[in-house]
Order: structure tokens, then sequence, then C-alpha cells
């Protein structure tokens, strides 16, 4: 995508303005067409007119005559405009090709597209967009976009990081795999040691007034945190076996968190229920752990990221002087 | 106004905006912080930092302009936007093609005032 072509040397600088003008056209009258789309479509025209020029003797008239062969900037980019969605780049993170699984109903957005970890991820941390509450990548509703809580609170500014979490060492990104792997051996060691302990029915489910209301054999009540824990564990594991893109890998981990979380907090639920403790507190304090730990997470790993920037580019600049 | 209006008022400002940029970034670099804000005291532009930071990042990604971190006389280092060559070069195209439209758009208004 920032591959720009670069312009054969030997073209001469009136040649090349040629060019640069006409695009300079293109976007001028893209903009007054009201499409931001199919700017993309626009750099790969550059780079295709590049190479047929590269292919000629380069010069002035040569440029004329590739560029004649496409006609006038305004009607390039009417017809690109007319393009329009379909042509935006593939890479995209959020396509918003018309779909009858994505769409709003009574002003409620849904997606029932089959999430990828890429679009998920950026839904879950993009400093750049402003608003807290996104769109559900999958099924009905909104997801926090942690990104934009991060700057609101001033932990992290929007353009702190060109890529997200793409600066980050290795060594660091592994906390978005030891945090999650951490929290499951606590409530894999939890359950070695307490779970022979527990009454034959433990509650499962409590109300919004911290009230259990649904009980549950100890060991059926097991499956479902584990469950869920192990789906995290797997989440995480998938994306670096699969050398996803930084920002997967850490939202994985951060998921993965989330879920652990959860699942621990609930089984500490039932062994307070069961020692007669105050459960109620346990389960406002794992919600809020729940959502504070995957946080430090992404906050943390991007403010690692942008250390590693500022020193990338102060030591390039102390190279310099 | 409906929805569809609303949307082709925006994807005209996001145009409008990125030749803004550019030509900020034309008179010298400047830090995210510091394009918000010089961009807010256009109230005409009505740009937030959720546009601009958005386009940044685009801007950026085509190789229009460039970033850096630098040291700050007061507080933390900060990113430093720049032109590219290109992004000079279309910097210049984009205000003609500008130039050629709002020309023939005051002809095309002329006698009507602006509220």
């Amino acid at each position: 995508m920032n591959a720009r072509q670069e312009k054969p040397a030997r073209l001469s600088p009136e040649a090349a303005g040629l060019v640069e003008t006409y695009f300079g056209r293109v976007h001028g009258a893209l903009l007054v067409a009201a499409t931001g789309e199919c700017e993309e479509t626009v750099e790969d025209l550059r780079a295709h007119v590049y190479e047929q020029i590269a292919e000629t003797a380069g010069t002035p008239d040569d440029v004329a005559r590739v560029l004649a062969d496409l006609g006038t900037p305004e009607v390039l980019a009417a017809q690109c405009a007319d393009l329009g969605l379909e042509s935006s780049d593939k890479q995209e993170v959020a396509p918003r090709k018309p779909s009858p699984f994505a769409g709003s109903v009574l002003g409620l957005p849904y997606d029932l597209r089959p999430p990828t970890p890429e679009r998920i991820a950026s839904r879950w941390w993009d400093p750049l967009n402003p608003r807290i509450l996104v769109p559900r990548v999958f099924g009905v509703g909104w997801d926090v976009n942690f990104g934009a809580v991060a700057v609101r609170l001033g932990l992290v500014r929007p353009d702190d990081e060109d890529v997200p979490f793409g600066s980050v060492p290795t060594s660091y990104l592994a906390l978005a795999v030891v945090l999650p792997v951490a929290i499951a051996a606590v409530l894999a060691v939890l359950i070695v040691l307490y779970q022979s302990g527990l009454p034959a029915q433990v509650p499962v489910h409590w109300g919004i007034s911290g009230a259990p209301d649904r009980f549950d054999g100890k060991d059926s009540a097991l499956v479902l945190p584990v469950l869920m824990t192990v789906f995290g564990l797997v989440v995480v594991a998938g994306a670096w076996l699969g050398q996803r893109r930084p920002l997967s890998r850490v939202a994985a981990g951060a998921l993965a968190t989330l879920f652990a979380t959860i699942s621990t907090s609930v089984y500490v639920q039932e062994l307070a229920a069961a020692a007669g403790g105050r459960d109620d507190l346990v389960m406002f304090a794992g919600l809020a752990l729940a959502l504070a730990l995957p946080f430090a997470l992404l906050v943390t790993l991007s403010r690692i990221g942008r250390a590693a920037e500022v020193r990338r580019d102060l030591a390039k600049k102390g190279d310099l002087s | 106004m409906g929805n569809e209006a609303d949307s082709r008022l925006s994807q005209f400002r996001k145009g409008v905006v990125e030749l803004a940029i550019l030509a900020l970034l034309h008179r010298g670099e400047a830090y995210g912080g510091e394009i918000v804000e010089k961009l807010a005291g256009h109230p005409g532009l009505a740009i937030s930092a959720g546009t601009v930071y958005p386009l940044l990042s685009r801007l950026k990604k085509s190789g229009l302009i460039d970033s850096a971190w630098q040291e700050s006389p007061v507080g933390p280092p900060r990113k430093y936007y720049r032109l590219t060559a290109g992004g000079a070069t279309e910097y210049e195209g984009m205000a003609t093609a500008w130039y050629g439209v709002t020309d023939a758009m005051d002809e095309l208004l002329e006698g009507r005032t602006a509220r």
C-alpha cells in the first residue's frame, strides 16, 4: 500500500511534472465528487502509468500520449467514483460492502459476517477513532473501543503508534501470552486445591443484585469457565502460530485475558459462596478486573510501542548530527 | 437532511481536510495536536481530532507525508509530520485543481450571499 511507485530516474522534471499534475487533478476532482474511497485505485493507476512510461523513451511527448489514453482527469475521477466501494482496498479492516448480514435495525447495529481476527482487533483498539462504542464485530449492539478510552483518559495519543503495536519488541509482545496464561494457571491451581472441598451444589449465576439465582452440580459448573478459558488461549495460540499482525496477537491476548479473568472470578465466587463469604463483592471485583486487565495490557503495550518508536527516531537523528 | 446527504457532506469535507492538512504542512512541519489546533481555528472547516488523526494516518500510508519523533522543549517527545517530495507535488496539483473548482463555483454561485 505504501509502495509508491518511484519515478523512473531518467524521467525529466517536465515529464514527471505532467504525471503529477494529472493525478493532482484526479485527486482534486475526486475531492469534489465527494468520494474518498477510490484513492487506492488511483494510486495503483499512477504506478501503472509510471510502468507504461518506463517502456517509452520518457520524453514529455511520450508522457502526454500515455496520459491521453486515460482521458481527462475529471472523467477518470468520475469513472472511479462510480466504481466506488467495490474497488476500495481489500486490506481495509472494516469493509463497507453492502451485505444483508450487516447493517442496522431500529438504530441498533448488527453484523453477522464471520468475524476475522483483524476486524475484531481493530474494533477493540482503534485510538484514531474517538468513538468509544463501536458497532459489534459479530452479533448485535456495540463493542468498547479501548483505544478511544485510553485517548480520552490521556494515557495515549491517537497517533502515538504508526501501526498499532507494530514497533513493540517481541519480548514485550509476549506479555499478551504470559498474562492470560498466568491467569489461567491461577484458575487451574484453585481448581486443584479447592474443587474436592466444594459442596455438591454451587451457585453458577448471580442476579444484578449480586444474589445467586441459579445452582448446578459442582463439576458441571466447571465446564463453562474452563471452556471459556481454553477458548481464549486457543485464540491466542492461533494468532501467534498464524503469524497474525501484532494488533491481532495483542487483541487475542486481551480477549483471552478477559475470558480467563471472568472464569477465575466466577470460580472464586463459587468458593466464596461455599465458604459463606461475600460472593457479591467478589462478583463486582471480578467484573472490574475482567475489564481492567485487558485494558491495562493494551495500554501498556501501546506505550511500549511508542517508546520504541521514539528511541528509533531520536537515535536516527543522533546519527545525523 | 437525509442520511445520504449527511454522508456526502462528510465525504466532501474529508477531501477538503486532506488538502487543508497538506497546505498546513506545506508551511512547515507540525505535530498532531498542533495540526488539530490550527485547523480548529478555522470553524468553517468543522474539523475535530476525530477527523484529523485518521487522515494523517492515511496520508502517511500513501506516502504524501512522513513523521518522526522529536524532543519537545516542554514535556515528552512529539511526533512531527512533514510533507514528502511526493506530497509537495501532490499539494501543488490539488491546490491547482481546487482553484479551478472554486473559481467555477464562485461564478455559478454569484449573487448568492454567504449566510
